[in-house]
């Protein structure tokens, strides 16, 4: 087994794939703290001040505004309303919601990475994982040595994990080095809040509690491993099903497409949150922001990818150890 | 291949397992804080402390509501920045504005907000202070034109003043050295049927509020009654209500007019 996984980091490490993502998150990392350093400029211009206070003080009285405007959606309006809170809670508490430096950045780029940009790019590894064999012909090769099916296909699938827990990795090592430059490598001891309930009241702030940011930065990279695992697993299994590698990423992107499309949309259509691709952005529970669907909450989200991972596992190994290989 | 020994490959695959340890680490973490229940202790209300002095340009604080706000200024400045501008161009100074006004803003919700700890800190480093409030008191969004006769509008007064008179005393408490400046009120409704019996009411509104504000140290009581007065509809917005970018500009020269160093 082990000698299989060696085996099959070779081919990965080979095909270059690792160093094509690194590159594709490095260039999005510059652009990303291009815009973020030109924003808090001209927020700076804006405002006459760099004092956080003010600037968080001026987006309260901006959003208590917009919330008095009658053409508002009843969902936008509630999520205003959180954030609001949220603000407020951050400013009575003497607390900088965003303070700036490269953990900070790190922070903002991996909660919005969760539901797409990750996604992608552990695409590019898993989907043709098991497709190119056949496109190449190297199946065969594979399969009549003398081992059991279903550990070639574990061997792969564990090689799958590895590159997820490295990818993730290269996304913060990234966004962390890159973006120091202009922000600099302080603020792993910053606090940030954690533990706003969002009720149909509204915002429940009795069970905040202050963590430093390093802890929930290790938290959201566990929950961007977990969702990149499961997202990994399904193109995995849409790569046993399905020859064409090209097709077999459409597939897989039509859907994390369709998921942040959903998102906006769904709140009125309840069976919809049983779809894996509205669950994905598990670090805003972390942040107590209002679920796209009412009633779902971080268990609610974890159940659902957990069943169709173990679904998409099982319909791999079936299929693969059963399959015809000609 | 020959780059790639096994050696490489066997540290890049130690390495990435105990990434996904780590990661694992991360997720139940995680799923741990999400499910720990009740912190052992609050986070306590920080007593801000620290005053940020703005040495290098002025501070502009600005509360209160549509007004403040500038709604009808198709700029988006309001007479505010239409202040804010001026003074930038008098003194060649850098000038920080903070507004912090709020539409539809009555004087009790001024007088909760006055009393938020960091809107006290905003109003400690200001130099120049602008208010406008008690125009949604006294029009309460079109109902006060046609109650406006009956006795309701002196017990709507009465809570008014106490407010304005407290809203005062929390800006002096915070800031006794900025000039504060109070917009009175005009009369949107002057060329309507009652328009006559409306300007009364706002007539004695605007008296009151000078006595009160009469009675603090540098707050002054701009009058902008006068400046609607003809050619009402000329300096209004379409909603007929707040003014339009030409109004705004009135009310800023004159508070302009106003300002000494």
């Amino acid at each position: 087994m082990n000698k299989l996984i060696q085996n099959e980091m070779l081919k990965l490490m080979a095909k270059k794939r690792l160093v094509v993502i690194a590159l594709i998150i490095g260039v999005l990392v510059i652009l990303f703290t291009y815009a973020q350093y030109k924003q808090v400029q001209t927020q700076r211009e804006k405002l006459g001040t760099s004092d956080w206070r003010t600037m968080v003080q001026q987006q309260i009285v901006d959003t208590t505004n917009r919330l008095s405007s009658s053409r508002l959606s009843d969902e936008w309006k509630k999520q205003l309303q959180i954030t609001l809170q949220q603000q407020q809670y951050y400013l009575d508490h003497d607390i900088n919601p965003a303070e700036p430096g490269a953990p900070t950045f790190m922070r903002i780029f991996l909660e919005n990475s969760i539901d797409l940009f990750i996604p992608l790019m552990v695409m590019v590894i898993a989907s043709d994982l098991v497709s190119s064999e056949h496109s190449l012909g190297t199946v065969k090769l594979l399969l009549t040595r003398p081992v059991k099916r279903w550990k070639v296909l574990l061997s792969k699938y564990i090689t799958l994990c590895l590159a997820v827990s490295l990818i993730i990795a290269i996304a913060g090592i990234l966004s962390y080095v890159i973006s120091g430059i202009v922000f600099g490598y302080k603020g792993f001891g910053t606090p940030i809040l954690t533990g706003f309930n969002v009720t149909d009241e509204g915002l429940n702030t009795s069970q905040v509690k202050l963590l430093s940011l390093w802890k929930f930065l290790l938290m959201d990279f566990g929950l961007v491993w977990f969702v990149a695992i499961v997202v990994g697993t399904l193109s995995f299994m849409l790569s046993v099903l399905i020859r064409s590698t090209a097709a077999g990423m459409g597939v897989m992107l039509a859907a994390l497409i369709s998921g942040a499309i959903l998102n906006n949309m769904v709140s009125s259509w309840e069976s919809a949150k049983y779809f894996f691709m509205v669950n994905l952005r598990l670090t805003d529970y972390m942040k107590g922001m209002a679920p796209p669907i009412k009633g779902m909450d971080l268990s609610f989200s974890m159940g659902v990818l957990l069943v169709w991972w173990a679904a998409a596992l099982m319909v791999s190994f079936i299929v693969f150890t059963k399959k015809d290989v000609y | 291949m020959s780059f790639l020994s096994n050696n490489i490959i066997r540290s890049i695959t130690i390495i990435a397992v105990s990434l996904c340890l780590l990661w694992l680490i991360g997720l139940g973490w995680a799923v741990g804080e999400y499910y720990a229940g009740k912190p052992k202790k609050a986070p306590q209300t920080a007593k801000v402390a620290t005053k940020v002095a703005n040495k290098k340009g002025l501070t502009v604080v600005a509360l209160g509501d549509s007004l403040t706000r500038g709604t009808g200024d198709e700029a988006g400045k309001g007479y505010v920045g239409v202040v804010a501008d001026e003074i930038k161009e008098k003194t060649k100074r850098p000038v920080q504005l903070t507004n912090l006004g709020i539409n539809g803003q009555r004087s009790e919700q001024l007088k909760m907000q006055v009393q938020q700890a960091e809107v006290g800190r905003q109003l400690q480093k200001a130099d120049v202070i602008l208010v406008t409030i008690g125009g949604n008191d006294l029009f309460r969004g079109g109902q006060g034109l046609i109650d406006f006769q009956s006795g309701d509008i002196a017990g709507i007064e009465k809570k008014y003043l106490s407010n304005l008179k407290f809203i005062f005393e929390q800006i002096r408490k915070n800031n006794k050295q900025a000039n504060v400046f109070f917009i009175g009120l005009y009369n949107p409704f002057i060329q309507m049927d009652q328009g006559k019996e409306m300007s009364k009411v706002i007539r004695h509104w605007n008296y009151d509020s000078a006595e009160v504000t009469a009675a603090f140290p540098k707050i002054v009581f701009v009058p902008t009654f006068d400046l609607f007065e003809l050619k009402v509809n000329d300096y209004l917005y379409s909603d007929k209500f707040h003014p339009n970018k030409k109004g705004y500009r009135l009310i800023a020269e004159r508070v302009a007019s106003l300002l000494t160093w």
